[in-house]
């Protein structure tokens, strides 16, 4: 488990956290989600005492990352696949990292297998792609057998068989009780992996929710209704307290009432409906809603969109 | 419609027993792993025993030219084979200063000290494995260096060269000491400076130009400076000719290690990674 206390990072006179209060439970993959700058990746950093945080604390399993005895084997991060000296061969990296935690030799070519790599483990890794750093970066995560593992940006450079096998990994590893914690900007992945989802916008949490809850609240759920007389459908839709939108002439996009209501409700008054549809918000068009407020370094599109 | 099937998760397997060691010894032990998986250590070492050579036979070949043709200064007579070895570490020691630099600013460069702060959190704890792991390579390097400049020295001067087993055993302990203390002395300031130009050059600066400068403007307060200066103390020791005892000179360099260990670590701890 993972627990900050109104942890904060200050840069000068730019706020990068700002007073996260946060847990991170166990037996789950927590998806961390946040445009570019919102502090995700300062936020990890802080959890494994790279940054010092100006106000608050971050604590893993109730304690500080500093005081732990043997943090590899409690926590397995993978920050950026670019934390390797290129020089060393990929073996030689894992066995230092192993036998600085007293973690046997034998684990290294554990988890070198199953990440994949045990072919290309004498090679020097100034030599590997960034799909084979990040797997190593991946291996170095497992070779502690930690109960808290977090990944900032697990899949980037991975081909599609790597992105399914880091689903496969995450959702395994959640099942066997473990804490995850996993960042991404890939929302459609997002809504593959996670059970709940922590959504930053400018060192802010914009939602802390189960990954349905954020979708629905994000945008929400609504219906899609075709008909030749959609001004008067529409009217009547609104008289019962429904949210609607006139998307073309004969379009309208209704929330707060369900398919089978509205329906009825074009019945009563004979209006005839050509099409009549639920349309399930995606985690992206929730996403979207949330950050647009708060993106960095936007190009427009995120305000426009509103 | 078509049933998904969740294919299973990835098994990462279990560490068995209960979790123990780490600590100090587990600092140590990485940071020996870490320091002989790189060619720039194999290469640096090979680079410092080949110039070792090369700069004993040039001094000795400056002896020798110099007593058959003496200069100004008089002929130097038969000299101390060891004295040569002396003379050539001053130039070799960048290259065994640089190995022990790069555990720390190379890993700045490639990003490689977040991992290791990873493993080793505790700042002094990460630092002073560094410094220790630096040492037990760099003191008996020492010892080897200084054997080889005085073999070659001895070959090359012939009949102006003087073998003595005393004065080779006490070069060779004072080198060792001299090229550690520098070592974790550069560590420090490399840990600082983050950089490994900035630090080279700083220690080029500190080592050989400053007391050269401070000597030739012919003040006798500015030469007490530069006898206050780590090299020049290191020198003294090496050489047995300061103006102070070998055992103040000794403390004169240990204090500036300690001073800028010291100065690493609380800029470890106070700076982010």
């Amino acid at each position: 488990m993972i627990t900050l206390r109104g942890l904060t990072k200050r840069f000068g006179d730019k706020t990068a956290v700002d007073g996260l209060t946060l847990e991170v439970a166990a037996g789950k993959v927590t998806g961390f989600l946040g445009p570019n700058g919102a502090g995700k990746s300062t936020t990890m950093r802080m959890i494994v005492g790279l940054d010092r945080p100006t106000a608050g604390e971050a604590l893993v399993g109730g304690r500080r990352y500093l005081g732990l005895p043997r943090p590899l084997r409690e926590v397995g991060a993978l920050l950026d696949a670019g934390f390797v000296h290129p020089g060393r061969p990929a073996r030689a990296h894992l066995l230092a990292m192993a036998r600085s935690n007293g973690i046997p030799r034998t684990r290294v070519d554990e988890v070198l297998g199953i990440v994949g790599l045990e072919s290309v483990a004498g090679k020097r890794v100034g030599s590997f792609s960034l799909g084979m750093r990040q797997r190593l970066g991946i291996a170095g995560a497992l070779v502690g057998d930690p109960e808290v593992l977090m990944f900032d940006e697990p899949v980037n450079g991975l081909d599609p068989d790597g992105v399914l096998w880091v689903r496969r990994l995450m959702r395994g590893l959640a099942a066997e009780g473990r804490t995850v914690f996993v960042s991404s900007h890939l929302m459609s992945e997002m809504q593959l992996t996670a059970d709940r989802l922590v959504v930053l916008g400018r060192g802010r949490v914009l939602a802390d929710a189960p990954i349905a809850d954020v979708i629905a609240r994000g945008s929400g759920d609504s219906v899609r209704v075709r008909s030749p007389r959609a001004a008067e459908l529409a009217a009547r839709l609104a008289a019962v307290g429904a949210t609607v939108r006139r998307t073309t002439d004969e379009e309208l996009q209704v929330t707060g009432l369900s398919v089978d209501r509205i329906g009825l409700m074009a019945h009563e008054i004979s209006v005839p409906v050509l099409e009549l549809s639920a349309v399930t918000a995606s985690l992206e068009e929730a996403y979207m809603n949330l950050t647009g407020a708060s993106v960095e370094y936007g190009t427009g599109t995120a305000e426009a969109r509103r | 419609m078509t049933t998904s099937v969740e294919p299973p998760g990835v098994r990462i397997g279990h560490l068995p027993g209960t979790p123990s060691g780490g600590g100090l010894p587990g600092a140590l032990a990485a940071e020996w792993t870490k320091l002989w998986s790189l060619r720039s250590t194999w290469w640096g070492l090979f680079g410092a025993g080949l110039l070792m050579g090369l700069v004993s036979m040039i001094m000795a070949e400056a002896t020798v030219a110099n007593n058959k043709d003496p200069g100004p200064e008089g002929p130097p007579g038969v000299v101390s084979v060891g004295d040569i070895a002396t003379g050539a570490v001053e130039t070799v020691q960048f290259v065994v200063l640089a190995i022990a630099l790069l555990m720390v600013t190379g890993e700045y460069a490639t990003g490689s000290i977040r991992a290791t702060l990873q493993w080793v959190p505790p700042r002094g704890r990460m630092l002073w494995s560094k410094a220790a792991v630096a040492v037990a390579v760099v003191f008996p390097t020492a010892v080897l260096l200084t054997l080889i400049g005085s073999v070659v020295a001895w070959f090359w001067l012939d009949e102006w060269g003087r073998v003595d087993a005393g004065d080779l055993v006490h070069d060779a302990l004072t080198i060792g000491l001299y090229l550690s203390l520098m070592s974790v002395l550069v560590m420090g300031v490399g840990a600082m400076l983050r950089s490994t130009a900035a630090t080279l050059t700083t220690a080029f600066i500190f080592v050989l130009v400053l007391p050269i400068t401070l000597v030739n403007t012919g003040s006798e307060l500015l030469k007490d400076v530069a006898d206050g200066l780590p090299s020049s103390a290191g020198r003294h020791m090496m050489n047995g000719d300061g103006p102070y005892p070998t055992v103040v000179a000794l403390a004169i360099l240990a204090a500036w290690t300690a001073a800028a260990a010291w100065g690493g670590i609380t800029v470890l701890r106070r700076r982010d990674a």
